[in-house]
């Protein structure tokens, strides 16, 4: 009997005797959301699998440009070699928040807020360039050194150079893979039917559909983020030892904008600054979690009222209804089945901007690029040009003024902690 | 303290270690999670994988250039009008919640777009039509250089769908006396506009289903935007009708109707030409048809209530 609980209790410590390696997994709420069938699903895993293998073996496929000796020292399970070099880097700090696909559902994801970072869209709020453009390479080094105050990102600035820019590449790395998987479901979705067959080992015009029009554009987007980069010009940046009268003239100016309807800054931070103005509004990670909800409740009505066509119906309008009825359900319950797994939706909840905790960086020049390209993923829009010689909204001389406006939030009186009163019993209540 | 002390004794007595034992492995087991889950999808094959890359690392992806192959000579014209079987619902009001005096017309929340029918008529407008591969463009149907004007009153997309050629300038207007931003989902445009002002745009790449366009800060906005390597497309107006001019002819040609509240997958509207035997609908709401030069084909098109997803 006890050497019975014995070898139980073991084998549970030990977990389930000897564990696979993990493998990567598709985007299961965009798949169902999709309806992809079976065997498309497969075939989109293997084309992943065959570009960029598995969670312990990564290809950094010469098309990517990626640096394999990066991906191999930030994949695989968490050891350390003879001479103390560690690798596993990614599992031994990020998995735990990011996961293994990078899809932002590790396990201590649903305790977190903001939730991780999914990667797969290949979309990041804070960098340099462009609001349609990937961030650089400092962009992602900038993140993993400094962390995300205000959020359960920590800063990495203790680890060596050489292992955040194994991190940093394999950050992009799993952008990419969740990149192609999207176009890859788009294209399951909208242009095969079921039992098409999807494989580029032996059809030549799915071999250039996928290197040439899917990953084509995601590496041109990334390899020309460098040329992306926001440089503001430097007469209309302000000097760093300004006078008194020069900054507090930049400051009402900037005040005037935020509360104008050109910047337009008051209609979500709100009147107060505070973020109480439009806040029900999703970013694109949140959102695509809520239309999965929505879509589900809406099966149930839509197959209620086939229920109540078919109670009408007869003959071949009876048997097609009949069959709607089963597609429906069947929808139904793959939605269903992944409900339990789903973090429930927040609402995109505009900065209170009087904490004094900027997110994607303090500096004068980060406060500039937010302004500027807007938050991409978020409501927050750009103010600046949309790219290289396009019409922005607002010229760099008044994003600076709404800079120099936001920095000077923090300090106003009604930032700082209030007094209670001085006896509160004296206060009168009114009755 | 002497009770407790009697039972953890009964308990200790009970389960003795083994049983202690057992309860952990119970709730270990629990916790590592060696139950499969029914929901995670598949994961690659191995066999699969090492063919497909074997192939990828050969080849270079270059492939062959596998255009459609044009099959046909001369042109056709393909026209004609969506009507509603039936009586169409009645649109509620736009959930307008701030700036009532800009947002409302005459006080009243103007009605959503999901499905605009016209009295009397039916004709149902705002339903999109687009080739869906080209084997050959007309020199009609080349990219289009004029500007679309794309404005909002009233805190409404005046154009609700709004179809466009890559590289097409738009000029994303604001006729309001407040700010609106555009954001075009799906192709990282999310932009201010100001009060009175305008902000052009040049579309950069073509999607298969229209985008969602949206504004952050009256969210109940909303438009479709449809950009397309050529001029291969069509919106229904008020009157529902529709027209795409010099389309390949001679050859099978595939046709995409789509509309927001299309009930098909990825909002495909399926109707039905009654009218026209040689003419397919799958039920994504593709119309598969061939045309004969210089043919100027003429569809009416009845669309079932069911058709829509509302």
């Amino acid at each position: 009997m006890r050497a019975l609980a014995l070898v139980t209790a073991t084998a549970a410590l030990v977990g389930c005797g000897k564990s696979d390696p993990p493998p990567f997994r598709l985007n299961m709420t965009n798949v169902v959301a999709k309806q992809i069938a079976p065997e498309h699903q497969q075939a989109i895993a293997n084309i992943l699998g065959a570009m960029f293998g598995t969670p312990d073996e990564p290809i950094a496929l010469k098309e990517t440009g990626l640096d394999q000796k990066k991906l191999d020292m930030a994949a695989g399970p968490v050891w350390s070699d003879k001479v103390g070099a560690k690798h596993g880097l990614y599992r031994r700090h990020c998995v735990h928040c990011h996961g293994i696909s990078g899809d932002g559902r590790g396990p201590t994801a649903a305790v977190l807020n903001p939730y991780p970072r999914d990667y797969r869209m290949g979309v990041f709020k804070f960098k340099s360039t462009y609001t349609a453009a990937e961030p650089t390479n400092l962009d992602l080094t900038k993140t993993l050194h400094e962390g995300i105050p205000g959020t359960a990102m920590p800063s990495f600035a203790l680890l060596p150079p050489d292992e955040v820019a194994a991190l940093v590449e394999y950050v992009k790395y799993l952008s990419i893979r969740g990149q192609m998987e999207r176009l890859l479901e788009d294209h399951a979705s909208v242009e095969l039917n079921a039992g098409d067959k999807f494989d580029p080992a032996n059809d030549p015009a799915v071999q250039k559909l996928v290197m040439q029009d899917m990953l084509g554009p995601i590496m041109e987007s990334w390899n020309g983020a460098k040329e992306q980069v926001i440089n503001p010009e430097d007469a209309s940046i302000p000097p760093d030892n300004r006078p008194a009268k020069e900054l507090e003239a930049s400051v009402k100016a900037g005040r005037e904008l935020f509360y104008g309807t050109r910047a337009n800054c008051v209609k979500c931070h709100g009147p107060t600054a505070l973020g109480d103005g439009q806040q029900d509004d999703y970013d694109v990670w949140n959102k695509a979690i809520n239309d999965f909800f929505k879509a589900t409740d809406d099966k149930i009505g839509q197959i209620a009222s086939l229920k109540t066509d078919l109670a009408k119906a007869q003959g071949d309008d009876a048997t097609q209804i009949r069959q709607q009825i089963v597609d429906a359900q069947k929808e139904f319950n793959e939605r269903h089945a992944l409900l339990s797994s789903l973090l429930l939706p927040r609402n995109a909840i505009p900065r209170n901007l009087r904490e004094g905790v900027f997110r994607g960086g303090r500096r004068p020049i980060d406060v500039f690029w937010r302004i500027s390209s807007g938050i991409p993923g978020t409501p927050m829009p750009a103010s600046g040009p949309a790219g290289e010689g396009a019409q922005g909204t607002l010229t760099q001389k008044e994003i600076w003024q709404i800079v120099d406006y936001v920095h000077s939030l923090p300090f106003e009186p009604a930032s700082l902690p209030q007094k209670r009163p001085i006896n509160a019993s004296e206060v009168s209540t009114g009755e | 303290m002497e009770y407790r002390w009697r039972l953890t004794n009964k308990m200790k007595r009970l389960f003795g270690i083994s049983g202690f034992l057992w309860m952990l492995a119970v709730s270990l087991s629990g916790l590592s999670g060696c139950s499969g889950r029914a929901d995670m999808g598949p994961v690659a094959d191995a066999a699969n994988v090492k063919a497909i890359r074997d192939v990828l690392a050969t080849s270079k992806g270059a492939g062959s250039e596998q255009a459609a192959a044009a099959t046909g000579t001369g042109w056709a014209t393909i026209k004609g009008q969506f009507v509603f079987d039936g009586d169409p619902p009645t649109m509620p009001p736009y959930n307008v919640t701030k700036e009532a005096e800009i947002c409302t017309i005459n006080g009243q929340a103007p009605p959503q777009e999901m499905l605009v029918v016209t009295p009397g008529s039916k004709a149902i407008k705002n339903v999109v039509v687009f080739l869906r591969d080209a084997s050959r463009v007309n020199d009609s149907a080349k990219p289009k250089t004029d500007r679309v004007e794309f404005d909002q009153k009233h805190c409404l997309f005046l154009t609700h769908v709004v179809g466009l050629t890559v590289g097409q300038a738009l000029d994303i207007k604001n006729s309001d006396n407040t700010g609106h931003n555009t954001n075009i989902l799906g192709s990282g445009f999310n932009q201010l506009i100001p009060a009175g002002g305008a902000i052009p745009y040049k579309v950069q790449k073509d999607a298969q289903v229209p985008n969602k366009v949206t504004c952050s800060i009256h969210p109940w906005m909303t438009a479709y935007m449809l950009p397309r390597k050529d001029g291969y497309f069509a919106v229904s107006d008020a009157d529902g009708k529709f027209e795409i001019a010099n389309v390949p002819a001679g050859e099978p040609l595939e046709f995409q109707v789509w509309h927001e509240s299309g009930a098909a997958p990825g909002n495909g509207l399926v109707g039905t030409t009654p009218d026209a035997p040689d003419v397919k609908w799958s039920n994504r709401g593709r119309v598969a048809v061939t045309l004969k030069p210089d043919d100027v084909k003429e569809l009416k098109v009845v669309v079932p209530a069911k058709a829509f997803r509302l």
